[in-house]
């Protein structure tokens, strides 16, 4: 028998030729290694902890076309909760993620190439052990906690020893280091080792609770058929917590395994990214800062080209590829736009040259994570750094997570959402093949195709997908761009499209599915927002519903929303906001038919609401304090605005809004019980303004009032001029309709000295401030006329002739040259 | 008992001159030129080996002082800045000790500061009597530096002018000073070792602004406050005894009173307390050399005037020295923590409570 080499026990049981590699996720000193170890133990087959329902999937993550990252998303459905707005039943999403330098994909790979079976070997992806740890939360990984390599006892007191901060800079200085060294049994045997004693010092009873045991013997019971089908040396890559269980025989108590088959989840092949890679670290899952790995990972080959090159690729150069790196990044971002200051050569290479002393200092081969960023630390900022941190290391934080995204062969199976999403785009002329931007023109109110390719664009919107982005179009709110025809959008498929769809296919099999959950999460988060009360937020929000063609008919998907505008109206204190609401609806009545409202009438139910709920509010605007007393006599303005809008809906639609909806009886008498009480001078302008539009009320008596206020005894002479605002501010066109409120004016401006009228004549101006210039020219001629003048006889220009000019110029010319002599030019 | 004629303090190669020893006879890793230890041996001074019986003296930021090191080794210079109290001095006095074996060399900055300081000045009598000449001149500390492949420490840095900072600009780039007076040719070159530390102060008031070029001849370092209350306690806890040891005196309580003491100044200092409340910062400095010396007032206090028993009203009474220096506002901020952190936490515990009834009757404001 031959003598084992050393090392080789800790990953070896000769008895059953069984290798069990211990490795930890997104390792590429454990991806390198297990290359080496491949190559030179050549097993028979290769099994991997993943859960075992993936194994119809290993065939696409060896497809050529697959492409890091990656990862195998997993729906599971589970009962929804009690208290979630979302339907009874909901699913899960669950992530396993591949990156380059994954251990588990470079074994998957191995056995493409070698042809040899490769299986996963933990229990299936539904099974409760799997998720004991997580919460029902979104994007939780399906990786084995890799929480005991950075925390408790045992990896505290290493760190201590080694002097590393933390669990990950010992790992890094005891295994990433050796990332090209060829030994690849004393690797193995060392992290082995390692994870041996972490296990030991770790608490046996979570072992039950977080289904780790369960886990372990599902393993095991694989590994034991695996061992009874196949001949020659088998591979099993697992993390390396399991590793000392799985060299353990089969105990007698381990349940049979269990398959994937009848599976209660689907699993399907999705493109990632390394920031979502790097997000999922938050469940532990894998090294922080992927960048930095995959850079490491590349460097495993050791020089290609001999060292000290420019093109070296050996891990000693790690330090300065990266570096430069950065400095390029940082150049690149600060010609477009704001960004960190770009290192000059001098602090580059006095980063470089720190990074490797650091590395040195420590004891490693080369400059591992935490001495570049230490290097980038100390030289690149040059003054304080704040214990949070500086925009420079945020922005080197984000270089090195990356931004690159896989890619997954088309022929590999999406959920369904994504799938009904895609073939929904197809249909309606989208290029989905690549993520270049692309501008499309619709023409809604003619072509019903582009109708509804606008639809999906704001259905993908509203759900949070950003497929499409609108850069003209009709908007409801605003009566010019509303007679527009075309929509532009520009469009783009990107992974992050597919990752929202992916997040939302836990809740929904098509697009009307996930509008409707979108939209029930939008309503409740309203209150969240300071919104619940607000009619406002809740008519955008139908609006958006509306644009994505969700069914607005009765039991549809907006009636939720329908209801939560008619309590937000109905529970408004606000005469003002009412308004602004009553206004919308209006508006939002008008454009009904661009925005495909089927249920016209629900929306005249909400205006007649509206309505009603404005009337009784009005007379506490009598109440409004000083301070508030120009919101209140805005609310007024837009109610005439409001009225206007209304005639013209009745005009504009046929049988559109109800005749008597808006009922000015009703107003008037409003009106009236506001006038009774006790008003401040602007809200009475205002006031009187309505009655006489009205016909309520007759010039001569508006004119008579008018004088008694601009003669009144204010201390204030903005007092004065009060009612006039007030007056202005509802029907300006009153100053030259009614030639009583001109006379009015034209008596207190003859009437008062120079004193007192320039004392009242910022107030005057003031007043007029909301005239057009058209309409000040009107005044003018209407004045003109009162005094039998042509308007052009009010305006004087105060010429200079020539003389002058000539004057003038000379005596310039004087003082420049005295100031140039007296040297003070 | 001290003898009479010890000094106050020892110099750190003096005090340490043992581990020294100790560090250098074992140290066989490669030395930087003109360096006592090499860079692990210096790591090993500061951090502590337990092997070597080498205790630690920096606490809080171990990559800090790793980068520390490897920054005096390269061009550039080393600059330490960051709030009062945060150990600069300490950690600029450690390492000179330990890396050039002398901590002596020191510019201590200040309004005062001019370039005679920085580069050489005369001895006049000699100067007039001999004429300008190596006797008649008289090195700076940095000069010395340079001369002997030292490292100087530069103390406070941006309290002395602008024009005076940047005559090190040329020291450091060049590592060469010119002595005009000795002749055209006359020219000091700083031999292999040689280094600058300088610490700084950014944010306190009467302090200068720093040029940029003199910026970037300097790799900078913050050192931080101790960020963990019951790290900083146990801190506290071994300063207060090195001290009282040092006259003999004992007192009960310490523990729970600095732990009033450091979780007050931990919340003071943060603007808002461990259970999450949110409360006003004073301006003034809270750091751990602070507390330190809080506690110490208040144990001598209650050695030589109570029982010997320390309590929270010690701590309280001492407190306001330490809180009103220079801004009227400090008062208020301080009574609000007394009023609701502090009466909130009597009830709880008993330490808390001394404090809370003490420091009720302080004339904050």
């Amino acid at each position: 028998m031959e003598a084992a080499a050393p090392g080789e026990g800790q990953i070896h049981d000769r008895a059953r030729d069984l290798w069990v590699v211990p490795i930890r996720h997104h390792s590429p000193a454990c991806a390198a290694q297990l290359e080496r170890l491949i190559a030179a133990v050549a097993p028979a087959a290769i099994l991997v902890e993943g859960p075992c329902d993936f194994d119809p999937l290993i065939e696409a993550i060896g497809d050529p076309r697959t492409r890091a990252p990656f990862a195998v998303v997993a729906l599971r459905e589970t009962p929804g909760r009690q208290d979630a707005p979302a339907p009874a039943i909901r699913r899960v999403a669950s992530y396993f993620p591949f990156c380059a330098h994954s251990p588990e994909l470079v074994a998957l790979h191995a056995a493409r190439d070698r042809g040899i079976p490769a299986r996963f070997i933990d229990l299936p992806s539904h099974a409760r052990a799997m998720d004991a740890d997580a919460a029902l939360t979104e994007g939780r990984s399906l990786l084995g906690s890799e929480h005991p390599f950075t925390i408790g006892d045992y990896v505290r007191a290493l760190a201590r020893a080694l002097g590393c901060r933390d669990g990950n800079e010992v790992w890094d200085h005891l295994f990433e280091s050796r990332i090209a060294h060829p030994d690849w049994r004393a690797f193995f045997a060392d992290t082995a080792r390692y994870c041996a004693h972490i296990r030991a010092a770790s608490d046996p009873a979570s072992g039950e609770d977080d289904g780790t045991f369960a886990r372990e013997a599902q393993m095991r019971a694989l590994l034991a058929q695996t061992r009874a089908e196949i001949d020659g040396p088998i591979l099993a890559v697992v993390g390396g917590f399991h590793a000392p269980a799985l060299l353990a025989p089969p105990a007698r108590a381990d349940p049979p395994a269990r398959t994937g088959a009848k599976t209660a989840s689907r699993a399907y092949l999705v493109r990632y990214g390394m920031r979502q890679l790097d997000a999922l670290r938050g469940y532990d899952a894998g090294l922080p800062l992927p960048g930095y790995y995959e850079r490491l990972w590349a460097t495993r080959t050791g020089p290609k080209n001999g060292k000290g090159r420019d093109d070296d690729t050996s891990p000693a150069a790690l330090a300065r590829t990266i570096l430069t790196g950065f400095a390029a990044h940082l150049r690149e971002a600060g010609a477009q736009g704001p960004a960190p200051e770009v290192p000059s050569v001098a602090v580059l290479v006095n980063a470089i040259e720190q990074a490797e002393r650091l590395a040195a200092l420590r004891g490693r081969p080369f400059a591992l994570r935490d001495d570049i960023l230490d290097a980038v630390r100390s030289t690149f900022v040059k003054g304080e750094l704040a214990r949070a941190g500086s925009p420079l290391m945020t922005e080197f934080h984000a270089w090195l997570t990356g931004t690159a995204i896989g890619d997954v062969p088309p022929s590999a199976a999406s959920p369904p959402l994504v799938e009904a999403v895609r073939e929904r785009a197809r249909a309606l002329g989208f290029t989905l093949s690549d993520g270049e931007h692309r501008t499309r023109h619709l023409d809604i109110y003619r072509k019903p195709r582009h109708r509804a390719a606008s639809r999906l664009c704001h259905a993908m919107t509203l759900i949070g997908a950003p497929f499409a982005e609108r850069t003209a179009g009709p908007d409801f709110r605003s009566d010019v761009a509303l007679d527009r025809l075309h929509e532009v959008w520009r469009t783009s498929w990107s992974p992050h499209v597919e990752a929202r769809l992916i997040a939302l296919s836990e809740v929904a099999d098509d697009l009307d599915e996930a509008l409707a959950f979108v939209l029930a999460q939008s309503i409740a988060a309203l209150p969240q927002a300071g919104r619940g009360r607000d009619a406002r937020a809740a008519i955008e929000l139908f609006a958006a519903a509306c644009r994505a063609g969700l069914d607005t008919a009765p039991g549809g998907g907006t009636e939720a929303l329908l209801a939560l505008i008619e309590d937000a109206v109905i529970e408004d204190p606000e005469p003002a906001s009412l308004v602004a609401a009553l206004s919308d609806l209006l508006l939002l009545r008008r454009a009904g038919e661009a925005l495909g409202i089927a249920n016209p009438t629900a929306i005249d139910r909400l205006v007649a609401t509206a309505w009603r709920r404005v009337l009784t509010l009005l007379p506490t605007l009598a109440d409004t304090g000083e301070d508030r007393l120009d919101d209140a006599l805005r609310a007024l303005a837009d109610l005439r605005g409001v009225l206007e809008l209304a005639r013209t809906a009745h005009d504009r639609l046929d049988g559109g809004l109800e005749k008597g909806t808006l009922d000015h009886r009703d107003f008037d008498t409003a009106l009236e019980r506001l006038a009774a009480r006790p008003l401040a001078p602007l809200l009475a302008g205002a006031i009187e303004a309505f009655a006489l539009i009205d016909g309520r009320r007759a010039p001569t008596a508006l004119a008579a009032r008018l004088s008694g206020e601009l003669a009144g005894g204010y201390a204030d002479p903005a007092e004065r001029l009060a009612f006039l605002r007030g007056l202005i501010a509802i029907a300006r066109e009153l100053l030259w309709n009614v030639p009583e409120v001109l006379a009015a004016l034209e008596g207190i401006v003859t009437g008062t000295d120079e004193d007192a009228f320039r004392a009242l004549l910022p107030h005057l101006r003031l007043a007029l401030m909301p005239l057009d210039p058209r309409e000040i020219d009107r005044l003018a001629q209407r004045i003109a006329e009162r005094l039998g003048t042509g308007s052009g006889t009010l305006t004087r220009s105060h010429a200079i002739g020539e003389d002058e000019l000539a004057a003038n110029l000379t005596l310039d010319h004087a003082l420049a040259r005295l100031l140039a002599e007296e040297g003070l030019a | 008992m001290t003898s009479r004629t010890d000094p106050i303090r020892l110099p750190a190669e003096t005090r340490y001159a043992a581990e020294l020893a100790a560090l250098s006879a074992q140290d066989s890793a490669p030395r930087p030129a003109g360096w006592q230890l090499s860079p692990r041996a210096v790591r090993r001074f500061l951090l502590g080996d337990a092997t070597l019986g080498i205790a630690r003296k920096f606490y809080g930021d171990d990559p800090l002082v790793d980068r520390a090191i490897v920054s005096l080794m390269s061009q550039q210079g080393l600059m330490l800045v960051g709030e009062p109290g945060t150990a600069k001095s300490l950690l600029s006095e450690l390492l000179t000790a330990a890396i050039s074996g002398t901590s002596a060399l020191v510019v201590q900055g200040s309004a005062g500061t001019n370039e005679d300081h920085i580069r050489y000045g005369w001895n006049y009598a000699l100067l007039l009597a001999e004429g300008p000449s190596e006797r008649a001149l008289v090195p700076s500390p940095v000069l010395s530096a340079m001369r002997q492949g030292r490292i100087v420490r530069f103390e406070e840095i941006t309290r002395c002018p602008p024009e005076v900072q940047d005559a090190l600009i040329s020291i450091l780039s060049e590592k060469a000073l010119a002595l005009p007076e000795l002749g055209a040719d006359a020219v000091a070159s700083a031999a292999p070792g040689f280094n600058i530390i300088a610490t700084a102060n950014l944010r306190d008031r009467g302090v200068h602004e720093m040029s940029s070029a003199l910026k970037r001849r300097f790799n900078f370092e913050t050192v931080h406050p101790i960020a963990d209350p019951a790290f900083e306690r146990e801190l506290v806890l071994a300063q207060l005894a090195e001290r009282l040891g040092a006259g003999g005196i004992a007192v009960t309580g310490a523990r729970e009173t600095a732990e009033v003491l450091v979780q007050t100044f931990s919340d003071l200092r943060c603007g808002r307390t461990t259970e999450g409340v949110a409360l006003n910062r004073p301006d003034a400095v809270l750091s751990t050399a602070e507390a330190v010396n809080v506690l110490h007032a208040a144990a001598l206090e209650a050695a030589y005037l109570d029982e010997g028993q320390l309590t929270g009203a010690h701590v309280a009474r001492q407190l306001q020295g330490v809180v009103l220096k220079d801004c009227a506002e400090d008062g208020k901020r301080l009574r609000a923590y007394v009023e609701h952190i502090a009466k909130e936490r009597a009830g709880r515990s008993a330490a808390w409570k001394a404090f809370y009834q003490s420091a009720r009757t302080l004339r904050l404001d």
